[in-house]
């Protein structure tokens, strides 16, 4: 191997107030390499993209483009280096067309009468055609991105990036919301990218994709490199192993056998049954309809739902209902779950609000003592919750239901983005509510953490629960993956 | 590091005092006629009409909203209770006056919060249709100008009571009234954390678009008892009084360091947040400064209060 790196970054460290994201991380990719970046939520993966493409500066450490070396001070230097990022949420604009969206941030101009600036619309519905010809891809070019859908919107991405010529070209869980027609899609694009020399990062969750389709993968841990592998020189289980540093963290102990039904969705054929005790786990693609789903349960779908909660039959139209019947919702989005700029004491005694007058000594006797039992640091009340690092925020949104006592917990990826001990923390937070007689519905896109924390697993494919799998027939990453359809 | 953030934390607080007492000392020190008796009891007569405005506006910016309305709505409820005052006599016509107020607040509010139709326009279209409201139920004419409206509440506009003029007095008691309810109940807790974080709160189980309405009640009442005040202190219902009132008032809630994302600020920072303006309007006219270079200064002063309030928010 004498080809010199398309981009390396050497060393690079990044500390956010209270957690160290990245701590001395170095990566090579080389021209016509698909090189995989793999790690748990929280290892340091998003970090690293939002320094290789300009967002953050790194605090140590330094990134050479064919061998040049660059300082980032923005996504646009970034990107006139020839790094184009492709994020989860693609940053097209929907009202805009394929040709404009392509030629967005740099348009073609021509003179009109030799001194006016005018948008050359031929050269750039012209431009845009060669680009998405080259991805094998020929849509109207003066068609509305927000009408294709999100794997021809993925695909005017990668195009637009081919059209700023490209040479590192970061691709964010590419195929998170495709089906797997599309997957193999843009693969065939990825096969042809490589060949023009295009350097390729690619991150993902999905490790048997990781496996067919790298030809190299660092894997990140707690803010470090652990392992960078070769093609055919590793497995799924060395990439579990190297990604949590476990040959695989014990099961959980089931609480016992399940108590009685607690909660039933009724007016639906596969209404969610939930039982006192129980850990039942949510799996399924992006757009499968887990969200919808679980805020169903909490009334905040925009319907009113009929549930069956201890044998009594109760409508809930609103979250307000759902929190009087002792539901509690940790939503995946950490800004719903959590109010900024109020103090952490006024974020846990929020859904308890009731009556005319404050008992403030009361409150404060509570907060108090939900902050020492979650032990959430700093040990502060009064300090506004957006200064909480992620796991301390999350501990507080936790807070908030056990404040209520609530006997069910509706819970939207948990741990996702939190650092590995808040993680471990929460996890026997929720083993712990289980295990007191609560009941708890578990919604994630983590495999690994339904197969270790819950005692069933419902399969959602396209909103509709495909089949439920049970501690006695294992839970292994691998079966959810195929119940899910991934 | 923590102590670093609380003295930051701390001194954020105290601007709005320290801007005032800084101002108040700058135009001490230029000029003699400022800390007279007179000077003084005239900027505490000027501020309670809109400190009262202040504090209603305060309770819609907490809770995320705007209200361009006020100004219009004060001349609403003071042109409507001036009209029942002739008629029904000085209580019924206070009622009138204050529940004319309400009922723009409450038509504000259903329309921004059950039609989520953006706040900004919403009162922008009230405040021209409630004064247009005005010119048409008073025919352009001042309202008990002639005919004389009660002596009783003529003196309300003028007279003292323990030294201080009933006109300060009403800003004074709702203060702390509503200071203790912004406070001590559950509703004011749940209007700061409805401007904090609409969705947030929805899914803590806040009603959040009745707390959203029911700040523009707040705001439209107190708009109309500010209305009242208004005609009283002009011994009429003036159907041109309180125009531009909606400018000072936003400007003095975000001076008093409300933040205008919603779920920060509080009612006695508004309220200095009105002296700051008013001293400065008196400061510059004791200085002799051109009535048109006043227009100039008070507007960079709202830039510069919003700005600080950008500033504070990117950290």
């Amino acid at each position: 191997m004498t080809v010199e790196p398309l981009l390396r970054a050497e060393d690079i460290a990044k500390s956010f107030v209270a957690t160290r994201a990245l701590d001395g991380v170095s990566l090579a990719v080389l021209p016509g390499e698909i090189h995989a970046l793999v790690g748990e939520n929280g290892a340091g993966k998003s970090t690293l993209i939002r320094i290789l493409s300009g967002v953050h500066r790194p605090d140590r450490g330094a990134i050479w483009v064919a061998g040049r070396l660059c300082q980032f001070g923005s996504p646009r230097e970034a990107i006139a280096a020839g790094i184009a990022t492709i994020p989860q949420e693609l940053r097209l604009v929907p009202s805009l067309s394929v040709a404009e969206n392509i030629a967005l941030g740099d348009l073609p101009v021509r003179r009109r009468f030799g001194v006016l600036p005018a948008i050359d619309r031929g050269r750039m519905r012209l431009e845009a055609r060669a680009v998405l010809a080259r991805l094998d891809f020929a849509p109207d070019p003066d068609a509305r991105v927000g009408r294709l859908s999100f794997a021809e919107r993925q695909l005017v991405a990668i195009g637009k990036a081919l059209r700023r010529r490209c040479r590192v070209l970061i691709l964010d869980e590419p195929t998170g919301a495709l089906e797997t027609r599309e997957i193999e899609r843009l693969f065939a694009v990825l096969a042809t990218m490589k060949t023009a020399g295009v350097a390729i990062i690619y991150i993902s969750h999905r490790l048997e994709e990781v496996i067919a389709v790298a030809d190299r993968c660092t894997v990140l841990r707690d803010g470090r490199v652990v392992a960078v592998r070769e093609r055919g020189a590793y497995d799924l289980a060395d990439l579990v192993h190297a990604m949590t540093g476990r040959a695989g963290e014990p099961a959980a102990s089931s609480a016992g056998e399940a108590g009685e039904v607690m909660l039933e969705e009724l007016g639906i054929p596969d209404g969610i049954v939930l039982r006192r005790g129980e850990v039942l786990g949510l799996a399924g693609l992006l757009g499968s309809g887990r969200d919808r789903r679980v805020r169903r349960l909490f009334g905040a779908a925009g319907e009113a739902v009929q549930l069956r909660l201890k044998q009594r039959i109760r409508r809930l139209a609103h979250p307000a209902a759902a929190i009087a019947e002792g539901i509690g919702m940790v939503p995946a989005e950490r800004a719903l779950g959590l109010i900024g700029n109020q103090s952490v004491r006024d974020n846990i005694l929020l859904p308890g609000l009731r009556g005319w007058r404050l008992n403030n000594a009361a409150g404060d006797r509570l907060v108090a003592e939900l902050m020492d039992l979650l032990d959430i640091r700093p040990r502060r009340p009064e300090l506004k919750a957006a200064a909480l690092s992620g796991g301390n925020q999350q501990k507080v949104i936790f807070a908030k239901w056990l404040a209520l006592r609530a006997g069910i917990l509706l819970l939207e990826e948990p741990t996702q983005g939190i650092d590995v001990g808040a993680k471990v923390q929460i996890h026997a937070l929720i083993r712990d509510f289980a295990r007191r007689r609560g009941s708890v519905l578990l919604s994630s896109s983590d495999l690994a953490e339904l197969a270790r924390l819950c005692d069933g697993v419902l399969a959602l494919r396209q909103g509709r629960i495909a089949g439920r799998l049970d501690r006695d027939g294992g839970l292994e990453e691998s079966r959810l993956r195929q119940a899910i359809g991934g | 590091m923590a102590l670093a953030t609380m003295h930051r934390v701390n001194l954020a607080g105290q601007a709005p005092v320290a801007t005032l007492a800084a101002l108040c000392i700058f135009t001490a020190l230029m000029t003699d006629r400022f800390l007279t008796p007179l000077n003084l009891t005239n900027i505490l007569v000027q501020s309670s009409i809109m400190a009262v405005i202040a504090i209603g506006m305060t309770f819609v910016i907490v809770g995320g909203g705007f209200d361009l309305s006020v100004g219009s709505t004060a001349a609403f409820a003071g042109c409507v209770g001036t009209g029942v005052m002739l008629k029904a006599g000085i209580l019924l016509g206070v009622v009138a006056g204050i529940i004319a107020g309400a009922a723009v607040g409450l038509a504000n509010g259903l329309v921004v919060a059950v039609l989520d139709v953006n706040p900004f326009i919403t009162t922008l279209g009230t405040m021209v249709l409630v004064r247009g409201l005005v010119f048409l139920i008073t025919g352009g004419a001042p309202v008990g100008g002639e005919v004389g409206l009660p002596s009783a509440f003529l003196a309300f506009g003028t007279e003292r009571f323990l030294g201080l003029h009933y006109l300060v007095w009403v800003p004074l008691l709702l203060l702390v009234a509503l200071s203790w309810m912004m406070h001590a109940t559950p509703y004011g807790r749940r209007v700061y954390a409805t401007g904090g974080g609409r969705e947030a709160a929805y899914l803590s189980g806040v009603p959040v678009r009745r707390v959203i309405a029911s700040t523009y009640v707040w705001c439209g009442a107190l708009a109309g008892i500010a209305g009242i005040m208004l005609a009283a202190r002009l011994q009429s219902g003036q159907p041109t009084a309180g125009e531009f009132y909606e400018l000072t008032a936003i400007a003095a809630v975000v001076l008093g360091g409300a933040s205008l994302h919603g779920g920060e600020g509080t009612l006695y920072k508004s309220v200095i947040g009105v002296f700051i303006m008013v001293v400065l309007g008196n400061s510059l006219n004791l200085l002799n400064v051109d009535s048109y270079w006043q227009r100039v200064a008070v507007g960079a002063v709202i830039i510069a209060a919003a700005a600080a309030d950008r500033l504070r928010h990117r950290v």
